[in-house]
């Protein structure tokens, strides 16, 4: 059991595209310089890390997360520089490890990489890719990313790349390693995979009470002691936004949320978001919407609950949201959230439902 | 918005391959040699350069593999000064991520990024990413119409033979309409010049040894294509390498240093023959080297401008293992004497420098590009 001293938090985006003081949703291009802008207050606010997604959908500004990961590198001084997630299984490793390498020079050492077989779709055929070799195609390709974070030449063949020959690829970083962890959204096969290379351990709890993924964590901390690699502290990131009263919160978040997840929805067979269903996952499920000391008291309770060491908060999840209420948003999960959940944490740490054994920080 | 080139002024650019540096007789890392790109970046900003490119390359001692990953740190670390590229590798590289990538790197440049593309002089990147050498013209064929129309067109569908088909897809983020200014850079290929010239796209010219003015031909071939082809006045570029010290002394002997033992192992690889000090000293002289003290560089540039109507000049200013300091120096003598002087002596004498009868053309962003 951790007592949360070393805990760390991060903000999340897709880039959704805000609105501005007229209420004009902005141009692609307004929505990545207001993604920079709040990391680079975050960074100020002395966060600990910002993770940016990749998506091929008309919702989101960010197709190509690294480069934008890499203005905010130049921008900032200490955050961390995250995907969340890369789509690996519709990328090339090779492509991958040179532009985060790059990256991690350009940020002093900051970048790390959230591997993932992504959520969405849209990739697959965009880029050539089966949706029925998914298995195969996420399996190969993390088994090269592997291989190529030695920075040493690389022989390797398989059925989704080219093959490789005694191939160097560079830039080489620093550290000699870039920091990597692995987006796992249910899968126990994934947090095995994820303990069997050596990664770190990101839970995606988008919906549903927190205390259900336990069982992960549990099954990451096994895994990692059976196979002798290194079970490093287990993240998670939710969707959330904060404003001054949760009512306040509530009304500036759900519209926006209520479009995306419904037309999301739509593609997946789900119905329509109810105001109820709404509610009853901000009180118990997995949405950290409301004031800095609602949005508190739940972070650390779902902290404790599954004794993660970094939380992320999704904070643009609300869709077409005022561009002010996002960089408030970040304003008072930095200012306010975050010491709270500390100081909750540091009162009570101890009742977390993950029956593993202690683990290595 | 609109980003004017004009052809009646002179531009003057910096270009890098990311080859690594070295400071204080210690080779930088690869990380460190980043780092100083995004400095470089801003000095060539401060010294009122006009463009910074970064190249594409795949081998050890460079460390440019992912441009617009650089230059989107670049961006945030400058204002004014125009992004490109020198050149991107476009028939190795997927047109649908290179236009999400280099619109990612516009939204943060504010409208500042451009594009060289080319088939490259190097080719490890074929090895690396499963291409088949024997293809190089097809692919780039292929890949610069797609690359093209996902500039142009809203929505594209499309079909060949070295991609996945596209199918009424609409890419994020997006460009301005029109796309952003992509130049086509040449080695010496006449089907390239009028490949540029049927696509109206701008000319630059990769003229990296002999007699520069072998190029005037392929400049009167371009401007005729454009005229055959219906398309507008656009502007051609060359890029050259050098570097510029206090005196034509001090220049020669840092450059040929460094200069030296990179060209032996490239004519190795390539199968051409070594350096010697003799014809490197011609290849100053005469040839494309522009190596020397502020004057002799800005004679040598003004002369060059003036025979292949160029109307922009970019140096590539790095080599393997030159002192940071040595960088830093030429690039702030380029910025502050040499393009002043080159702009004073085409000033004084334009000699054929604007061709007869020819107008100034712009390259316009948004609305209906020239360039794209």
């Amino acid at each position: 059991m951790s007592d949360f001293t070393d805990l760390e938090f991060g903000i999340d985006t897709f880039g959704d595209l805000p609105r501005d003081d007229q209420g004009t949703v902005v141009s692609y291009a307004a929505a990545i310089r207001a993604t920079v802008a709040e990391a680079v207050l975050a960074d100020d606010l002395g966060i600990e890390a910002v993770a940016i997604g990749e998506h091929h959908r008309p919702e989101f500004a960010i197709s190509s997360p690294e480069t934008v990961l890499a203005g905010i590198a130049t921008a900032t001084e200490r955050i961390r520089l995250g995907s969340g997630v890369t789509v690996l299984s519709s990328d090339d490793p090779v492509r991958v490890f040179q532009r985060f390498a790059t990256l991690d020079a350009l940020s002093n050492g900051r970048a790390e990489i959230i591997l993932g077989r992504g959520s969405f779709t849209e990739s697959f055929p965009l880029f050539g890719y089966d949706l029925s070799d998914y298995e195969l195609l996420f399996d190969e390709k993390i088994d090269l990313f592997h291989a190529l974070l030695d920075e040493k030449p690389v022989t390797w063949e398989g059925t989704t790349r080219a093959a490789l020959r005694e191939a160097d690829v560079f830039p080489k970083t620093d550290s000699g390693r870039l920091r990597t962890w692995v987006g796992v959204g249910g899968s126990p096969q994934s947090v095995i995979r994820t303990a069997h290379y050596g990664f770190r351990l990101m839970l995606a709890i988008i919906g549903g009470a927190p205390a259900r993924f336990a069982p992960y964590v549990d099954l990451y901390r096994r895994a990692t002691e059976q196979l002798g690699t290194t079970a490093y502290p287990v993240g998670m990131h939710s969707p959330g936004f904060i404003a001054e009263t949760d009512e306040e919160a509530m009304e500036a978040f759900y519209p926006g949320y209520k479009v995306i997840r419904d037309r999301i929805g739509a593609l997946r067979g789900w119905p329509p978001l109810r105001r109820s269903e709404f509610e009853a996952d901000v009180e118990s499920g997995s949405l950290y919407v409301g004031s800095p000391e609602t949005v508190a008291r739940k972070m650390a309770t779902a902290i404790r609950t599954l004794d993660v060491g970094r939380f992320d908060l999704i904070y643009t999840a609300g869709g077409a949201m005022a561009a002010s209420a996002r960089l408030r948003a970040v304003e008072l999960y930095g200012t306010k959230v975050i010491p709270m959940v500390r100081e909750l944490l540091a009162e009570a740490p101890a009742q977390s439902a993950v029956t593993g054994e202690a683990f290595r920080r | 918005m609109i980003m004017a080139i004009r052809i009646g002024d002179i531009e003057f650019g910096l270009n890098s391959f990311g080859d690594v540096a070295t400071d204080g007789g210690r080779a930088m890392t690869d990380a460190e040699s980043l780092r100083l790109l995004v400095d470089e970046a801003q000095l060539a900003e401060s010294v009122g350069l006009d463009v910074f490119s970064i190249g594409e390359h795949y081998r050890e001692g460079m460390v440019d593999a992912a441009t617009p990953v650089i230059l989107a740190a670049a961006a945030q670390a400058t204002s004014t000064i125009r992004l490109g590229t020198s050149v991107t590798v476009l028939s190795t590289q997927d047109p649908v991520r290179l236009y999400q990538q280099f619109a990612t790197v516009d939204a943060l440049s504010d409208g500042r990024t451009h594009l060289v593309l080319g088939r490259a002089s190097a080719i490890e990147s074929f090895a690396l990413f499963g291409y088949d050498i024997a293809e190089y013209e097809q692919i780039f064929e292929e890949k610069l119409d797609l690359f093209l129309r996902l500039m142009r067109e809203d929505r594209v569908t499309w079909s060949g033979q070295y991609r996945t088909p596209l199918e009424n897809v609409r890419l994020h983020p997006r460009m301005p309409d029109g796309g952003i200014p992509a130049w086509i850079g040449i080695g010496g290929s006449p089907d390239s010049v009028v490949r540029a010239a049927r696509n109206g796209l701008p000319l630059m010219m990769a003229i990296i040894g002999g007699r520069p003015e072998r190029f005037a031909g392929h400049a009167e071939l371009y401007l005729r294509a454009l005229s055959q082809f219906g398309q507008p006045e656009l502007p051609i570029g060359q890029h050259s390498l050098g570097f510029i010290g206090d005196t034509d002394e001090d220049a020669k002997n840092t450059h040929w240093k460094h200069w030296q033992p990179v060209v032996t192992a490239m004519s190795e690889e390539r199968g051409f023959y070594a350096p010697t000090h003799e014809r490197y000293e011609t290849e100053v002289a005469t040839g494309a080297l522009y190596v020397g003290s502020p004057e002799t560089v800005a004679q040598k540039i003004a002369r060059i401008v003036r025979a292949n109507h160029l109307s922009r000049f970019d140096l590539k200013y790095d080599v393997l293992h030159l002192p940071r300091e040595a960088r830093e120096h030429s690039i702030r003598l380029f910025g502050e004497r040499v393009a002043p002087r080159v702009r004073e002596l085409l000033e004084d004498d334009p000699g054929e420098w604007h061709l007869t009868g020819r107008t100034p053309a712009e390259i316009v962003k948004g609305g209906k590009a020239a360039h794209a």
